[in-house]
């Protein structure tokens, strides 16, 4: 671990092992090149731009989850969280000004998170039931909000919005480089800050932190309020691509993003995984998804194969293990 | 009994086994006639349970001979050793809580049934048995709802429901009172009788002297012979027990303790009820030790200062000064540091660096007020702890779990004295760590204790504890029972106050 990159490839059997524990970005390269080769079109701008612009959503609530993965829980609501707070999104800005109706979704969604959060933490109930019950909560709310029917923006607010997030800067989508602010700053904080430190070191052994003096309930608490603040961030990008919030949005968001946290080798049981190799694994699910779409494979037949695409990507990872 | 062959209904001979490098049993000899009963004692860590789980077919031994009715078996795994009708009533309860009685009784047949239930029948059987044992349970009661006596009942009970030949019982009295315990005395007895050998470990000498025919004692993974009830008395045994000379592994205690008390505990009681008003001081440059047997407390009543667990009522002095500690983060607040007995699953982080593990209690020196870690002063404290406690690894980036035991322990340690902790109890400093590091784990208490850091030592190592503790508080069913000053460290006096009973003269 505390070798070089130069020195760990000329161990013998080196290059194979540094291909093993970095199998996210080498899988993620592979098919890369396995795109370019098959079609003209894919590394066209408009292709990867549109690629970016479909993962950004998913891509953020990806770094809750994984922030909730790392403590050894799960996030189940983000995907309803995200239609609720679309459909928040789209009221507010027709009624007050954009930097509130901003702030006001994003409190919400932490507000909404905390609630998993309190019911985890404080309430000792397990992850999956509690954000379970959310999840439902939260897609029904969005549609007696709604009346049913998506919520179209109709302010100046709005039209800023829509503009904001079907543009790009330097060629690259505006909401791409929202996703890619957050990974950056999850990676610093899991990397460099306490709160990072902790949070992998619950997932690791709760009880010896709690017995390191570490206040377990309030970490865990915080994070289930990160992922909630992190969805309505998604939320308000997914709503301002198409000029509306929807309580139809979202729907198994929450299952790409635990898939994609594990296609970046996160452990289910917590202590392990890094933002960059959740990006990777974003990255891969939709790489997946924008081939299958090039090659004119229909949606279904899609969905079997970004199945077996994460049973291979586990497998890999326990290879991984076994090597080691 | 009479169409045996054999003098011996079951014969281990030369029975080893080891742990990895932890060698538990080098060479024990076992040999229970048909319808005895056979007392089996020692002392913490003898290797009692890990013979009777080699019987059972829970481990396998490393080399040896077990025979039974002088054929040699080899059971692989416990329903082999059901099979060869040897029985096992464990300490811990082997229960299923929601279960009936009647289901947990025969769990074991569940399986092998043909496809359907006879539910009636099953709970009839359970009942005559436990009728049989003469104790008021309901066969089809659930066993979460039964107390810890009638769990204990039930325990035995479904060793009886199979054609049981040789039945052992792993303390089996502990949650009795003495009532119960006739009865279940007068069970035992009904059944050796009826020719079953019965294998009986305890504690508790009375117990033993009243119903054992026979004793063995294991020493230090060996058996110090075969010795029948009445060749030998209480005191007999006890020498049995210890019988060692004291190595000299122990550092010199050069401290001059003062007076004051650093730290004070007074009336302290658990939420549970199960630690009862234990009060004792510790002064400064003071090293106490805290003896007693498996469950006596030691843990419960640590983890009760430390704010693990839920208190009652107490009062903590730290310094002269009443503090609170309502959980563990309170107690780190105080500069209260506590190394558990278990270290993997509550002392270390295995799968992460030596860097990560030490620096989990010490953030407030090495990082900014926003939470980000200063590498540099980061690196300076944990390579200064690794040179200090002489932890052997080529860097601070090794994960723990690659790590020996013994280093594993002085990295738990390193936490602790990386907030220059005031008190440090340290629960068991040195099971299952190798001699070399056990010398060096000494010294460092030793040497902590030196700088006025008040150290409490729980330990079941009775060598262990006398050699590094300057007084030893002896804890029994919950409360302190007796205090030993270092002219009265002998394991005799240890033993006697661990059981329950007052020192000879």
């Amino acid at each position: 671990m505390n070798l070089t990159i130069k020195q760990q490839l000329s161990t013998p059997g080196g290059i194979l092992k540094f291909l093993i524990k970095h199998n996210t970005i080498v899988i993620f390269v592979l098919l890369m090149i396995f795109s370019a080769l098959i079609s003209d079109v894919f590394f066209t701008q408009t292709n990867l731009s549109n690629l970016l612009k479909q993962v950004s959503g998913i891509g953020i609530i990806s770094i809750g989850m994984l922030i909730v993965i790392l403590t050894g829980g799960i996030d189940l609501s983000v995907g309803s969280l995200v239609a609720l707070l679309a459909v928040t999104f789209a009221l507010l800005i027709n009624l007050v000004i954009l930097p509130a109706a901003i702030l006001l979704t994003i409190i919400m969604g932490f507000a909404l998170g905390s609630v998993s959060g309190y019911l985890v933490a404080y309430q000792k109930m397990a992850p999956f039931i509690a954000t379970l019950a959310l999840m439902t909560i939260a897609r029904g709310l969005g549609f007696i909000y709604a009346k049913g029917s998506p919520v179209t923006f109709e302010t100046a607010g709005g039209a800023f919005m829509s503009d904001f997030a079907n543009n790009a800067t330097l060629g690259i989508p505006n909401i791409a480089i929202i996703f890619f602010i957050i990974v950056a700053m999850a990676s610093v904080m899991l990397k460099y800050n306490v709160f990072g430190r902790l949070v992998i070191a619950m997932g690791s052994n709760e009880e010896a932190s709690r017995l390191s003096g570490i206040k377990v309930n309030k970490y865990k608490f915080l994070v289930y309020a990160i992922s909630g603040s992190l969805a309505a961030v998604a939320a308000i990008i997914t709503a301002s691509r198409t000029n509306l919030g929807s309580p139809n949005m979202g729907v198994s968001w929450e299952l790409d993003a635990i898939a994609a946290v594990v296609i970046g080798g996160a452990s289910l049981n917590g202590g392990k995984g890094t933002a960059i190799n959740t990006l990777m694994g974003v990255l891969i699910l939709g790489l997946i998804g924008n081939i299958l779409n090039l090659l004119n494979v229909p949606s279904y037949p899609q969905q079997v194969v970004k199945g077996g695409i994460i049973i291979l990507a586990v497998l890999f990872q326990k290879f991984e293990g076994k090597k080691q | 009994m009479g169409n045996s062959e054999s003098e011996y209904r079951l014969e281990m001979t030369g029975i080893t086994k080891s742990f990895g490098v932890v060698s538990v049993l080098e060479g024990v000899n076992l040999k229970v006639k048909h319808g005895e009963i056979h007392a089996l004692l020692g002392e913490n860590g003898a290797g009692k349970s890990t013979l009777v789980k080699i019987l059972s077919g829970v481990h396998q031994k490393d080399s040896g001979k077990v025979l039974l009715n002088g054929k040699e078996i080899n059971p692989k795994n416990t329903h082999y050793g059901q099979l060869l009708g040897i029985s096992v009533v464990y300490q811990e309860l082997s229960l299923v809580n929601d279960l009936s009685v009647a289901e947990n009784i025969y769990l074991h047949k569940l399986g092998a049934s043909k496809f359907w239930m006879n539910w009636k029948k099953i709970t009839k059987d359970a009942q005559e048995l436990i009728n049989s044992l003469g104790f008021e349970i309901d066969a089809s009661a659930i066993v979460r709802d039964l107390s810890i006596v009638q769990k204990q009942v039930v325990e035995i009970a479904k060793a009886l429901s199979e054609d049981t030949k040789v039945l052992i019982l792993d303390e089996p009295t502990t949650v009795f009172d003495p009532n119960d315990a006739k009865k279940l005395f007068a069970n035992l007895d009904r059944l050796k009788k009826g020719g079953m050998s019965i294998i009986y470990i305890s504690h508790h000498l009375e117990e033993i002297f009243k119903i054992a025919d026979t004793i063995t004692v294991l020493k230090d993974g060996v058996d110090t012979g075969c010795v029948p009830k009445e060749d030998i008395d209480k005191d007999g045994v006890i020498r049995l027990m210890i019988g060692r000379e004291l190595e000299d592994l122990f550092p010199v205690r050069d401290v001059t303790v003062s007076e004051k008390p650093v730290f004070e505990v007074k009336g302290l009681s658990g939420d549970d009820g199960f630690v009862k008003d234990v009060s004792f001081a510790v002064r400064a440059g003071e090293v106490l030790g805290i003896a007693g047997l498996g469950g006596s407390g030691r843990t419960e009543m640590a983890k009760l200062i430390f704010g693990a667990d839920k208190k009652k009522s107490g009062t903590l002095t730290l310094n002269g000064k009443v503090i609170t500690t309502r959980n563990p983060v309170d107690a780190v607040n105080q500069q209260i540091g506590f190394v558990s007995e278990d270290r993997k699953e509550e002392g270390v982080f295995l799968p992460l660096s030596i860097r990560k593990n030490i620096s989990i209690t010490s953030f407030k020196t090495i990082s900014s007020k926003l939470g980000f870690i200063n590498d540099e002063k980061e690196n300076t404290n944990v390579n200064d702890l690794i040179a200090k406690l002489n932890i052997k690894t080529p860097s601070s980036e090794i994960d723990v779990k690659n790590l020996s035991g013994g280093n594993q322990q002085k990295v738990a340690l390193a936490k602790w004295l990386s907030i220059d902790s005031k008190l440090i109890i340290i629960d068991e400093p040195t099971r299952g760590v190798d001699v070399g590091a056990k010398v060096e784990i000494y010294n460092l208490i030793n040497e902590v204790a030196k700088k006025g850091v008040a150290v409490v030592v729980i330990s079941s190592d009775m060598p262990e504890i006398m050699g590094i503790a300057d007084r030893i508080l002896v804890m029994h069913k919950g409360s302190i029972f007796g205090e030993l000053p270092k002219d009265k460290f002998s394991e005799e006096n240890i033993l006697r106050y661990s059981i329950g009973e007052e020192l000879k003269n």
